[in-house]
């Protein structure tokens, strides 16, 4: 049978010379904070658990209101924040390769609180909230770590709210 | 009721013909149990001493002609008690069985399933099994032992009586020793009882247990009872050796005083030899029916002890009639509702609902709201008939609901839980569960039941149409059953791959000859199409002498190896502290049950290089190989040069199956239903690609698109309905189990419809869905009471009531309450 196209379609997982799909995945958690404290035996579970996931410019990776269940790192391309209302939407923040996103989902079951769309074709590693949880459980030492990082980064984005929020108060 | 019932009246009312046949048998077998005996007096007084051959002949013949005669029929007389014991056990389980579905929700509130599982299967089959032989045994063994004694009797008096003397010292002291027996065997039921009771909780909570790391005190709870049994079991056997030791040491002294008076009457000459064989013989025939009567009398006492043990836990009237008494059709309601006064106590003086009022025209909707803990819940199950109430009335059609039968409530009445129960079957048989019981009825047996176009719209109603579609698409058709469906399936393929083909190309992976299929595992891409017979499974392949062979032409066999090894050596060293977990070997190659398998291969390679494998695990390092499936299986890759071998060796194993057996496979061919794929992969001919989750949407819109112009998708849908959910519904989300729920309800149009937040696990979309439904067209066809939690939901309600601590604290309608500015104000902006 003839293939309808003969060549590589724009987003297709990343070519990697040699190397399997679980190297990869370790190349990359290996340098998000996060992770990156993970000792290497175990951080290789992560990588293993990863799934890889691609989006054409333009479609959202997730919505406001979503009950999605996975954290994101940014391989590829570019992605905005954006806060919807109902009429009218605002940017909030771009995101670019290897910054990591959504990891509220991974401790909670939450909705989300804002959108994030494709700007350009993107890929992302993705992580769902079982395979995290059943992580923590089986490696409580390790999971402290992590949850420790992710808390952290937590209160950086509560505290940046803050500030802005006082910003408005006193000038808005 | 059937609890009342005595273990004897079972047997009197099951299989009377049977069971007089039976006794007739009895009578011949004691006839043909004695008649040896005289026999055996014959051949020696009359035969052997008058040195008669014929009588000899005639006498012996009688002999093993009565002997024949009474094993076999000793063997109908077993095979009959058997199946009478069946039959009653049979019966009882059933009837109790019904019984117990039938008590109040309550019971089994404090019940633990675990309890009613052992009593219905353990404890009920040895009185099941006892019942078979309780008339039989007596009768056949007293009869016995009475002819026995009577024909001693007649043989020599004086060592008759002196032989039974030892009976009734016997029968004094056995009864103390069982009834001492009987206590134990009780609290040995009770200890069993907890002990399942204890296991059944431990595994139900088994992530608690796992998470507290709470072993020690689980193991604790085991060993008390576990001890306590141990403790019982060794009393109980203590005191029925005790029983067989007093009762071998009687019997024993029968021959003893046989021989010493019957030797010395014997030698004085007044008692003939062959008279005093035939006494031996009869006393020790004694002995067997003597022995059956004291097993069947510890029987009995063991199967009373069990079954009033079951029956006495049991004993508890249902709370509402199951049908009128007097065969009627269900009463066909109004729907018109009026409580008053209502209150629902526990434990006492605690009250769940106080004093509750409330009325209700047909066709009106009432909203329940309020805090948690307030008793909204409560008083829709009082409402629905799952609770009976202490005081005041609730009134249907202005019938008062206690009195209303279960079969006239379930007629008019639709339940639905916050957290629904779903059964292990399909879809279908969930959705049609309401409609099929009501048709079980006598009554109702001519109602038909739903259609498949009534079914999909209630299935579109409640917003599961998508679901469906789903699983329809993920079915596997049999090639059997669906064959004219996979004709047109493989038409719809031809238009999809003409109409999206090239546009879609980028998402889905076409089985495409020339390309290396990274959806699926090494031993399709080589053969290229799925095995009809057993030996080309890939299971099979390693030691497929034909396909080791093709393996070695196309010089695949060492690659191959090599990647099996490098997989078992990832895997093993990837998951090795794992075990325990079934979820993450979802992804490895190697199955959680043959870990050890791989695991003990790698630490012998450490030691030895591969060439040294023995064959067993070569083969089990190829079958690695094949199952390899890159997209699934992260911890390998595939060189390109081994791809392009791969795409060679297909080629040409094409070529060989043609030749030597073009049955054997059904290779990926555009003309070809492929009946190990989906009806998705089907019609894609391919594997849509899983790293594109929007794309994915887009793919099955289109299929979707495609089936319906093609008036396919209901034969779809159905396919989807066949969907086997799992145990409890495992398999859904919680979602889709409130929407099956739901679709069991609409389906039945009951006239009053009672929803316990039966819309909580719904997406926003369906949960507007339903409400719209709910808005509309059933607004005036049916009374609703819902109990809801999000108050932006009850604005359109006729009726809301805001319960707080068991009262109705606020009443009204939506902007009357909020105008008010009261609780239901404060409820609605402290959101």
């Amino acid at each position: 049978m003839n293939s309808p196209t003969e060549n590589n379609a724009p987003c297709v997982p990343s070519e990697r010379a040699g190397q399997c799909e679980l190297d990869a995945n370790l190349d990359v958690l290996r340098k998000i904070p996060v992770f990156s404290g993970i000792p290497l035996q175990r951080l290789k579970l992560y990588a293993y658990l990863c799934k890889r996931a691609c989006y054409r410019a333009g479609e959202f990776i997730f919505r406001q209101g979503d009950a999605d269940d996975r954290g994101y790192i940014l391989l590829s391309g570019s992605a905005q924040v954006v806060r919807e209302y109902e009429n009218h939407s605002v940017y909030l923040n771009e995101l670019r390769a290897g910054e990591f996103f959504g990891g509220v989902a991974l401790l909670s079951d939450i909705r989300r609180l804002f959108s994030v769309r494709a700007t350009t074709d993107v890929e992302c590693l993705t992580l769902d909230r079982e395979s995290f949880r059943k992580l923590l459980v089986q490696f409580p030492e390790v999971g402290v770590k992590v949850l420790d990082m992710m808390i952290k980064r937590i209160v950086q984005m509560e505290e940046k709210l803050m500030q802005k929020h006082v910003h408005e108060c006193v000038y808005g | 009721m059937v609890t009342k019932k005595s273990l004897f009246s079972w047997v009197l009312e099951c299989c009377r013909g049977l069971q007089f046949a039976l006794f007739i048998m009895v009578l011949f077998t004691v006839f043909f149990r004695v008649f040896p005996l005289e026999m055996q007096k014959r051949i020696v007084n009359v035969a052997i001493q008058s040195r008669n051959l014929n009588a000899l002949f005639v006498y012996c013949g009688l002999y093993i002609g009565a002997v024949v005669m009474a094993g076999v029929l000793k063997y109908f007389i077993n095979v009959l008690q058997g199946y009478i014991g069946q039959k009653i056990l049979y019966q009882m389980r059933t009837r109790i069985y019904a019984h117990i579905l039938s008590l109040p929700l309550a019971f089994f509130r404090r019940t633990p399933p675990g309890m009613v599982i052992s009593s219905l299967t353990s404890e009920l089959s040895g009185p099941g099994d006892f019942l078979g032989s309780a008339l039989a045994v007596p009768v056949i063994n007293l009869l016995t032992l009475i002819t026995f004694a009577g024909y001693m009797v007649y043989l020599n008096p004086l060592l008759a009586f002196l032989s039974f003397a030892i009976y009734p010292a016997e029968i004094l002291i056995i009864p103390v020793l069982q009834r001492r027996y009987n206590r134990l065997n009780q609290e040995r039921i009770n200890v069993t009882r907890s002990m399942s009771n204890a296991i059944g909780e431990a595994i139900s909570g088994m992530h608690e247990i796992h998470g507290n790391a709470g072993y020690p005190i689980e193991n604790k709870k085991l060993d008390t009872f576990g001890s306590m049994l141990f403790g019982l079991r060794h009393r109980m056997n203590k005191n029925k050796y005790l029983v067989k030791f007093i009762n071998n040491f009687f019997q024993s002294l029968g021959p003893f005083i046989l021989f010493l008076l019957g030797g010395y009457l014997t030698i004085k000459g007044r008692l003939d030899l062959g008279a005093l064989v035939a006494f031996l013989s009869a006393y020790e025939k004694l002995y067997d029916p003597w022995k059956e009567l004291m097993d069947y009398y510890q029987d009995l006492q063991d199967s009373r002890v069990r079954y009033h043990q079951v029956m006495s836990y049991f004993d508890q009237a249902p709370e509402f009639l199951l049908e009128p008494e007097e065969p009627r059709e269900p009463y066909r309601l109004q729907g018109k509702i009026q409580v008053s006064g209502l209150d629902y106590i526990v434990d006492g003086d605690i009250h769940i609902l106080d004093q509750i009022s409330l009325g209700l025209e047909p066709g009106r909707q009432l909203a329940v709201v309020g805090f948690s803990g307030s008793g909204k819940s409560t008083l829709a199950m009082v409402i629905g008939q799952l609770y009976s109430y202490s005081r005041g009335h609730v009134l249907f059609d202005g019938m008062e609901l206690k009195q209303l039968t279960k079969l006239d409530v379930s007629y008019n009445v639709g339940y639905v839980a916050q957290h629904p129960f779903i059964f292990d079957d399909s879809i279908l048989e969930n959705i049609l569960y309401a409609c099929k019981s009501l048709q079980l009825n006598e009554l109702l047996k001519d109602e038909p039941l739903p259609d498949l176009a009534r079914i999909l719209q209630v299935v579109d109603e409640v917003g599961l149409t998508d679901d469906i579609l789903r699983f329809g698409l993920n079915t596997m058709l049999d090639i059997n059953r669906h064959a004219a469906l996979a004709d047109r399936l493989v038409g719809v393929r031809e238009e999809f791959y003409r109409q999206w083909g090239s546009e879609l190309a980028e998402q889905i992976e076409f089985f495409d000859a020339e390309r290396l299929l990274r959806n699926t595992n090494m031993a399709e891409n080589i053969t290229f199409g799925y095995p009809n017979r057993k030996v080309w499974e890939l299971e099979q392949l390693p030691a497929n002498k034909a396909f080791r062979q093709f393996l070695e032409e196309t010089q695949l066999t060492q690659d191959l190896l090599g990647l099996g090894l490098e997989l078992a050596k990832q895997t093993v060293s990837l998951l090795e502290d794992l075990q325990d977990d079934q979820f993450f070997f979802e992804m490895s190659p190697i199955p959680r049950h043959e870990f050890d398998l791989y695991s003990a291969l790698i630490e012998r390679l450490k030691k030895a290089g591969h060439q040294h494998l023995p064959k067993k695990e070569l083969e089990a390092v190829l079958k690695l190989a094949l199952r390899f499936t890159p997209s699934i299986h992260k911890m390998a890759t595939l060189s390109s040069s081994l791809e392009h071998k791969i795409i060679r060796a297909r080629h040409k194993f094409y070529q060989q199956m043609s030749e030597r057996d073009p049955h054997a496979f059904t290779f990926y061919q555009p003309n070809r239903y492929l009946f190990t794929h989906t009806i998705m992969e089907n019609i894609l001919f391919g594997h849509p690609k899983a790293d594109h989750p929007r794309a994915m949407e887009q793919v099955q819109e289109r299929v979707v698109q495609l089936l319906d112009e093609q008036n396919l998708l209901d034969k779809v849908m159905e396919a989807g309905l066949a969907f086997q959910v799992g145990s409890k519904g495992d398999r859904l989300s919680g979602g889709q189990k409130q929407k099956i729920a739901l679709a069991r309800l609409f389906l039945k149009r009951p006239r009053i419809l009672i929803l316990d937040e039966a819309t909580a696990s719904l997406d926003n979309r369906s949960q507007a869905r339903v409400q719209e439904l709910l808005k509309t067209t059933l607004k005036g066809r049916a009374t609703l009471i819902a109990v809801v939690h999000r108050l932006e939901l009850v604005r359109d309600y006729d009726q809301i009531v805001l319960m707080k601590a068991g009262k109705i604290v606020e009443a009204g309608q939506y902007e009357e309450l909020l105008a008010r500015k009261g609780l239901f104000y404060e409820l609605a902006h402290g959101e």
